[in-house]
């Protein structure tokens, strides 16, 4: 980027209710309709009398159905770009959820059912119950309609194998080495290392192949479960994941974690080979006042610097979990401390601190307007 | 005595889970939740004496998380933030100690089912140990942690007597910050003497059988010190605990093995498990042997409802065996 603080998305944003429901095959109500038209005409989207049609039809046929996974790719992207992004993606409008999209497209795993997150959330677990084998691609689809689709540069945001790993049940690796090893905690470590490798040269390594075939020229890995463990063997493990993951592809790769523990990720960060970036949740940290000499969640980025990151940071300015609009202002003081700390302004990518998936079109559309009038704030503060 | 019984918070059954959901998208009213939860409790319940387990639990479907039902009804305890649980995929809510903590009522056998439970088969009730209580709390208050720890502690000897009074016979305390340790640092002699301490203030003069269940991490950390703890039985979690360094000890109290792996979904083949619990066994009592339990590591929460279930069969199975093969 020639420019100080370009700004980026981190990967998902809410299915809009015409997506959800005209996937589903169910009727939308004439608010609805209205409202969709209402989005796409502020974006100055072409042909939405199509759009309509098929959302009003009485039935819709597997076309109709993939040609909604385009429209809604291509309001998200046109979503970005309207609210002045310098990179985007399609919000993910493909994917049912990170974890599920690909489970569901490769071989060897079947989903057990729903175990519990915390209080009355759950999530669909899946177990890995032969050998993990890439059948289809599950990315490229995806990321060729929104380039063929998107004016600004495009980074595709790809889970990453360690948290796919750690959010399944490994029957197929632990019954392989029953026997084998009497000790029952070794035995599952070496069943995890062996899932772990297979699952990146089985599934990831060939999909990130298609892709950049494809031409994608920028990779996000989406680690969330990356401190989840935090024992020096499996932080190495983690480490050892992505270096595999990225080897030897010319194309430039980045790491998304958030919600997680930056002390530990901070210890091992500048092990990660090809890692232009790391894009990294601050704002949920931070407090909501102004003022460029003190802020509380920023204060994990010294450790990236500390322990020798010498890469870019995603420095998240907006928090994903509440509807608060933040003010360019405090976007901008919270730029600036970070630069404070960072001392480069070419090493700080301005983003959400994750996906807005959990917020409305509303809210997601202003914080992100808010975000792109503070990197620019920010930069005539540089001037 | 060769017992079996599962160790704490249960999976969810599928309906329930479809309630829950519902209740909180507010698509159906309290009513229709607690129905929900007696109906799966029910289930939960039946799972157990029909696999023949010896001590039954309610399933604690309704705790949100182990700390959750102390962390809503203490005085002076205000909920907090979400925070991982332990090295799992899954989240509690920081309990914050912001001032003397009080215990206005009895806070589990409050939420116990007990009118579900059997008459034929004794009960058994799990608690927090108060060190984990202590560890996993944001103290705001008191002095020091071992005052926090001890103050549990009270809290919890008050707890375990109204759950003897109600008919149960056996609690368990579960400790996993205890052992829960991935940098591998020593466990200090001053906190396990902490430990004992709080353990003595929780337990002294109870009628019920207890047992400190540790879990998450490696049981032998704590020795030999913990075999001084004054509690009838050690819970271990054979799939975090060195089998090699744990045959280094005997015994002379009981244990219950955690055999059953409640953190993965392949089901275990009970010879193998009959094997690798004798040889345990005979190690640790090399001449009068304790009684012992077969459980879970941990709880079975982190299964679906469906898996749980083969799980407690499969832990009944390899009692029946073990007890068929010692006796």
């Amino acid at each position: 980027m020639d420019k100080p603080f370009p700004t980026q998305e981190i990967g998902s944003l809410a299915k809009p209710a015409w997506r959800v429901k005209g996937y589903r095959g169910e009727s939308l109500s004439e608010e609805e309709i209205a409202e969709t038209v209402k989005w796409g005409r502020k974006f100055g989207i072409e042909n939405l009398e199509e759009l309509v049609k098929i959302l009003t039809a009485k039935e819709r046929t597997p076309a109709d159905k993939k040609a909604l996974l385009q429209w809604s790719a291509k309001f998200a992207i046109r979503f970005f770009e309207a609210a002045g992004l310098d990179v985007v993606f399609d919000g993910e409008q493909w994917r049912s959820e990170m974890y599920e999209h690909v489970i569901r497209n490769v071989e060897g795993f079947e989903f057990l059912g729903y175990v519990k997150s915390f209080d009355y959330r759950y999530f669909n677990k899946a177990a890995c119950v032969n050998r993990p084998r890439y059948t289809k691609s599950f990315y490229v689809e995806e990321f060729t309609f929104t380039r063929e689709n998107a004016k600004k540069m495009v980074k595709v945001p790809f889970t990453g194998p360690y948290t796919l790993v750690d959010w399944t049940f490994n029957e197929y690796y632990e019954r392989k080495a029953g026997g084998k090893i009497k000790d029952f905690k070794k035995r599952k470590t070496a069943a995890r290392r062996d899932f772990l490798c297979d699952l990146i040269k089985e599934v990831v390594r060939p999909e990130i192949s298609r892709l950049t075939e494809a031409g994608a020229k920028w990779i996000q890995i989406d680690e969330p479960a990356a401190t989840t463990n935090p024992s020096a063997e499996e932080m190495e493990l983690f480490v050892e994941a992505f270096n595999e993951t990225v080897r030897g592809f010319n194309c430039t790769f980045s790491l998304h974690n958030c919600y997680s523990n930056y002390r530990i990720l901070a210890k091992y960060a500048s092990q990660l080979r090809n890692c232009s970036q790391l894009a990294l949740e601050f704002a949920n940290r931070d407090s909501r006042q102004a003022g460029i000499d003190e802020r509380v969640g920023y204060k994990e980025l010294k450790f990236f610097e500390d322990y020798g990151f010498h890469g870019k940071y995603g420095l998240g300015v907006v928090d994903v979990h509440t509807d608060f609009i933040e003010p360019p202002e405090l976007i901008r003081d919270r730029i600036i401390h970070a630069l404070s700390i960072v001392k480069d302004s070419s090493r700080i990518y301005v983003s959400t601190d994750c996906g807005l998936r959990t917020r409305t079109w509303e809210t997601s559309f202003a914080k992100l307007k808010n975000m792109v009038f503070g990197a620019e704030l920010a930069r005539k503060d540089l001037s | 005595m060769l017992g079996c019984y599962v160790t704490g918070i249960f999976p969810r059954p599928k309906e329930l889970i479809e309630t829950t959901r519902a209740y909180d998208r507010r698509r159906v009213g309290k009513e229709a939740l607690e129905k929900a939860f007696k109906e799966a409790t029910v289930k939960v319940i039946e799972a157990q004496t029909s696999a023949g387990l010896s001590y039954v639990s309610d399933g604690m479907l309704k705790w949100q998380d182990l700390l959750r039902p102390f962390t809503e009804n203490l005085g002076g305890v205000k909920i907090g933030a979400l925070a991982r649980w332990f090295n799992n995929n899954t989240f509690y809510r920081k309990p914050i100690v912001l001032g003397e903590i009080l215990r206005k009522k009895d806070i589990t056998v409050e939420i116990a089912n007990m009118d579900c439970l059997p008459r034929n088969v004794p009960w058994k009730a799990v608690l927090p140990a108060p060190y984990t209580l202590a560890k996993l709390s944001e103290n705001n208050f008191y002095k020091s942690e071992t005052e926090l720890l001890l103050k549990y502690a009270e809290i919890l000897k008050e707890e375990i007597r109204s759950l003897a009074e109600r008919n149960f016979k056996y609690v368990q305390l579960s400790d996993p910050a205890l052992v829960y340790n991935p940098f591998k640092e020593p466990i200090s002699k001053d906190i396990l003497a902490d430990v004992n301490n709080a353990l003595e203030t929780a337990v002294k003069g109870v009628t019920v059988r207890v047992c400190l269940q540790t879990f998450f991490g490696d049981f032998t950390q704590i020795l030999p010190e913990a075999l001084d703890f004054p509690v009838d039985d050690f819970g271990i979690d054979l799939y975090e605990t060195s089998l090699e360094k744990l045959e280094e000890y005997t015994f002379d109290k009981s244990v219950a093995l955690g055999l059953i792996d409640a953190r993965s979904s392949l089901l275990e083949d009970e010879k193998e498990l009959s094997a690798v619990a004798k040889e345990l066994i005979e190690s640790v009592y090399p001449s009068k042997t304790c009684d012992v339990f077969i459980c879970p590591n941990c709880d079975l929460e982190f299964l679906p409802w469906e898996r749980a279930k083969e799980k407690i069969r499969i832990i009944a199975k390899v009692a029946k065996n073990l007890e068929n093969e010692l006796s």
